[in-house]
């Protein structure tokens, strides 16, 4: 390669599904975008086409990495996977991140990313292997889910391959799909998108290496001081319960090792004990969160090993080998692995009760379908959706009565796992059924079915049931119709902000990591305090006004985001403005991608210069939302909540104590500082030509003048 | 066949070419100990040891993987890693079987067998430069790369197929035990590579044997 910078592979491949042709361009022209979304954004800004489906085959989807992707610095196993979504209104652009292995493996094949457009003829999987690249037939696991298709692509490639693949889901075109890989890891919102190209999965073998320009002592160094730093998942910083090497404590902490919790199916079982915070060699057992999602006595039955990412020393993933899968369900493994929402989903639609049987078995063989069909959920948003139109007895009224009789109402009444066995093959199999499946249809398309359904307050049949006055449904963003990801349920006006300017619920846990960290509130207001003003930080459900340091934390936690989907890096742990350690009372490090980023590729840079460098994709990414909506209003036309968020606990007031109430007001005030603190013009929340340029994007302000969306 | 203890005894004030065969010698080089009736799978016992992975206990994280290639090539990658995680890691030891999710590995029942240099004496005793020989501090067989044509002897006949030719410079690369300071082990989050003296070995071997067949 040209470049003279470690990290980046060098090239980016095409693959044209329509026309067969295969070619690469240098990664050179996308180094202000750092990689992955950057990348992703970039190259979908490039070929964005008014009105585009993510459906029609001129549609790209970008799988792509960074710098940092298989360079062995921590937590830099991730992928980030772009394109237009079916899942969202008018198909809008969304990233999707993916971890495991398959990133770092791209690194070793010698590509930052992979491209893809157009359709096959026919079902085709993509073949590389280092400079080899192919398209191949995949007719014969065309139809299987994605635990055999990911063996089928590693049989034919070997066994050193890593592969992803969509399952039925995808191949049906349910909106509400995505791709798995083995070991459990997943990204959603794409699955139809590589369907409708007739994409069935792509494989992948490297024999290179990701080129590092700084030494084996500098790497190892960096390595050893953010071990020093680093919490659980969350970055929670505390263990969950009191332990003697501990100042604090908090319950629901991450950090689950104790003497109660064991790896009790491993062959040998694993009794975890206290794990203390500067226990290098026994960071793996800290998270062992299992917990969480089939409580303890089926943790230590169940679970055989934490497990997770390239370079991760956290482990989130809980491998769990769980008898009944194979003995009650009849599924051919009794083996499940996931994390966070891969195993809550499944709950949140169930009438379950915690530390129950049915709760367990609910979790792990509820993420055994959807992982094996490959079905997305939106953050939950499908299940609380089902959950709560169940509850309120309201698909009698909207499905027709050869239907309604179809559907094992009694499952769910009787709290029988059983219900999502049925459930999830009408969301997987929209089309196989005699009647219209408009329930198994609704699941997998739910954006549709708010307006087929007339769910906004405006189909008396169901008496006028309205989806966005409803808090337990969770539908956060109006106009985007996406669930609440860490909004003002848990981060007030901070959380708010973040979960308005994506295009989907905002995979961002910047502010998470801070906010859930499990120390005192004294001392996380302290810290927000100080990195981002006074008053960043308020006490969960007791929020008051916005303020500046509120807008600020917000902004700092999007610019994260993107800047570790872009390296790539793990949002779920970093970063790290909080550490485990009393020394250094209790503080982190901020710069630590930036260390990262300066070791790996040789290219120094101070925190805030590679912070720029991140704004430089979330500014692309507003001025591509205002493009694909054609709004000159994106305060209007986007940035619009649910009613329950404000009219959540009528009996109280915002900034009552013990609410999450926002206030119509309150947020209005709170858009425009934010959009302030972007450069954005202050009424409409678009970029303003000068901020545009200002990040080397005057081209981006130049499409939106002649469409007569930019600002001024 | 010999015993622990004799093997211990012989690895004590050990001199070049001590020649054992047997139980650790089938450990060591993933040859049943009926091989060894005609003379093969000998090795020669030397001060140090040897890395061994505790399937039980790894998570699949593959630090240890780049820490070993930050600290012998300077980048990242299972090719030039010493340590192999990613092989077995999805599907287990023998690849894909019919019935995947019964094996080992991520697709499997979770058991992650990485593969690690047993510093037996194949490598040595194949290659055609006589590039390979042994360390007398750490007991490490060592590539001496002056000497490596990269023909791939080794890595051909290595019984852990830990030994790779790296194309970038056409040589074969392995374990040298980081010169008695395995990086692999430092970095390990949960103990499950460790460093065993040939005192040590056979019960670790023992453990780490019993994944690497089929299962059932």
């Amino acid at each position: 390669m040209a470049m003279n910078y470690g990290g980046w592979a060098g090239k980016v491949l095409w693959v044209n599904l329509t026309t067969s042709e295969i070619w690469t361009e240098p990664t050179e022209k996308y180094l202000d975008y750092l990689g992955g979304s950057g990348i992703g954004y970039k190259i979908l800004w490039d070929h964005h086409v008014d009105g585009q489906l993510g459906t029609d085959p001129e549609n790209v989807i970008v799988y792509s990495i960074g710098p940092l992707t298989g360079s062995g610095v921590i937590c830099s196993g991730r992928m980030t996977v772009t394109s237009r979504s079916p899942a969202t209104p008018g198909h809008l652009i969304t990233d999707g991140h993916v971890g495991g292995h398959i990133g770092p493996e791209f690194k070793y094949a010698g590509y930052d990313a992979l491209a893809v457009i157009g359709k096959a003829n026919s079902p085709v999987w993509i073949r590389i292997e280092d400079d080899k690249v192919s398209i191949e037939s995949a007719t014969a696991i065309w139809g299987k889910g994605t635990f055999d298709s990911n063996a089928e692509l590693t049989k034919l490639m070997g066994q050193d391959a890593q592969v992803f693949s969509i399952g039925q889901a995808g191949e049906n075109l349910v909106p509400m799909s995505g791709f798995m890989t083995p070991g459990g890891h997943a990204a959603g919102g794409h699955g139809a998108v590589m369907g409708s190209k007739n994409l069935k999965g792509v494989g992948v073998h490297g024999t290179g290496t990701c080129t590092i320009k700084a030494s084996r002592d500098e790497m190892r160094a960096l390595d050893d001081h953010i071990l020093g730093i680093i919490g659980s998942n969350n970055n929670n910083v505390v263990p969950s319960t009191p332990q003697s090497w501990a100042e604090y404590y908090s319950s629901g902490s991450r950090w689950k090792a104790r003497d109660e919790i064991k790896w009790g199916a491993a062959d040998e079982p694993v009794e975890l004990g206290e794990v203390a915070w500067n226990e290098r060699n026994r960071i793996g057992y800290r998270c062992s969160m299992a917990e969480m999602y089939v409580g303890v006595e089926y943790t230590n039955k169940w679970l055989k090993r934490m497990g997770g990412c390239h370079a991760c020393p956290i482990r989130c993933y809980c491998e769990m080998k769980v008898p009944e899968l194979k003995s009650r369900f009849k599924f051919k493994s009794e083996y499940i692995t996931n994390t966070c929402g891969g195993f809550i989903w499944g709950n949140y639609l169930m009438p379950t009760t915690a530390g129950t049987e049915q709760y367990a078995l609910t979790a792990t063989a509820g993420a055994y379908l959807r992982d094996d069909y490959g079905i997305f959920s939106g953050y939950g948003l499908t299940h609380h959706i089902f959950k709560d139109m169940k509850t309120a007895d309201l698909f009698k009224h909207l499905l027709s009565a050869e239907e309604f009789a179809d559907v094992p109402w009694e499952q769910w009444d009787n709290n029988e796992p059983e219900f999502l066995v049925d459930l999830y093959k009408r969301v997987a199999f929209p089309d196989s059924y005699p009647h219209e499946n408009a329930l198994g249809r609704m699941m997998g398309d739910p954006v549709s079915y708010i307006d087929i359904w007339k769910l906004d307050g405006t189909n008396p049949a169901i008496d006028n049931w309205n989806i966005y006055a409803e808090s337990n449904v969770h539908l956060f963003n109006r106009s985007m119709r996406h669930a609440l990801h860490h909004a003002s349920e848990c981060a007030s006006q901070v959380g708010t902000l973040i979960n308005v300017i994506f295009n989907r619920d905002p995979m961002c846990h910047s502010h998470i990591n801070v906010v859930n960290g499990g120390l005192p509130y004294d001392i996380l207001a302290e810290v927000c305090a100080e990195k981002f003003g006074e008053g960043a930080f308020d006490p969960v459900k007791w929020y008051t006004p916005i303020n500046q340091g509120k807008v600020n934390f917000a902004k700092w936690c999007v610019v994260k985001n993107v800047l570790h989907d872009s390296l790539t890096i793990c949002n779920w742990v970093f970063p790290l403005i909080i550490s485990p350690d009393k020394e250094k009372n209790y503080r982190g490090d901020s710069s630590i991608e930036a260390q990262m980023y300066s070791l790996v590729t040789g290219d120094k840079v101070t925190e805030e210069e590679l912070d720029i460098m991140a704004e430089r994709t979330v500014q692309l990414h507003r001025a591509f939302t205002a493009l694909e909506m054609n709004s000159n209003d994106l305060r209007r036309d986007h940035d619009v909540l649910s009613d329950w968020v404000y009219d959540i606990d009528p009996d109280k007031n915002f900034g009552d104590q013990g609410t999450i109430k926002m206030d119509r007001d309150d947020i209005q005030k709170a858009l425009g500082m934010f959009y302030e603190a972007w450069g954005w013009d202050s009424e409409t929340g678009i970029p303003t030509r000068a901020t545009l340029e200002k990040f080397g994007l005057g081209y981006a302000a130049d499409k939106l003048a002649a469409k007569g969306l930019l600002p001024g | 066949m010999i015993t622990r203890r004799g093997m211990l005894k012989g690895s004590m004030g050990v001199a070049v070419g001590t020649v054992y065969s047997g139980t650790l010698v089938s450990f060591l080089t993933g040859c049943g100990s009926d091989n060894n009736d005609n003379g093969n799978g000998e090795v020669v016992v030397m001060p140090g040891g040897l890395m061994v992975v505790n399937p039980i206990l790894c998570v699949g994280c593959r630090r240890c993987e780049a820490a070993c290639g930050w600290n012998h090539e300077g980048d990242c990658g299972p090719t030039i890693a010493r340590v192999k995680v990613a092989h077995n890691m999805n599907y287990g030891p023998h690849g894909v079987q019919s019935n995947y999710y019964e094996q080992r590995g991520e697709s499997g029942d979770f058991t992650l067998v990485p593969q690690t240099c047993h510093q037996c004496n194949v490598c040595m005793e194949v290659c055609p430069q006589k590039a390979i020989s042994i360390n007398e501090k750490t007991g490490a067989r060592e590539v001496d790369e002056s000497l490596c044509v990269g023909c791939g002897y080794c890595a051909d006949k290595c019984p852990q197929q830990t030994i790779k030719v790296v194309r970038s410079k056409m040589k074969s690369v392995k374990c040298d035990l980081c010169q008695g300071e395995p990086n692999c082990a430092q970095v390990c989050t949960t103990g499950a590579i460790k460093f065993y003296t040939w005192e040590e070995a056979e019960e670790a071997l023992e453990i780490y044997n019993n994944y690497t067949g089929l299962v059932g």
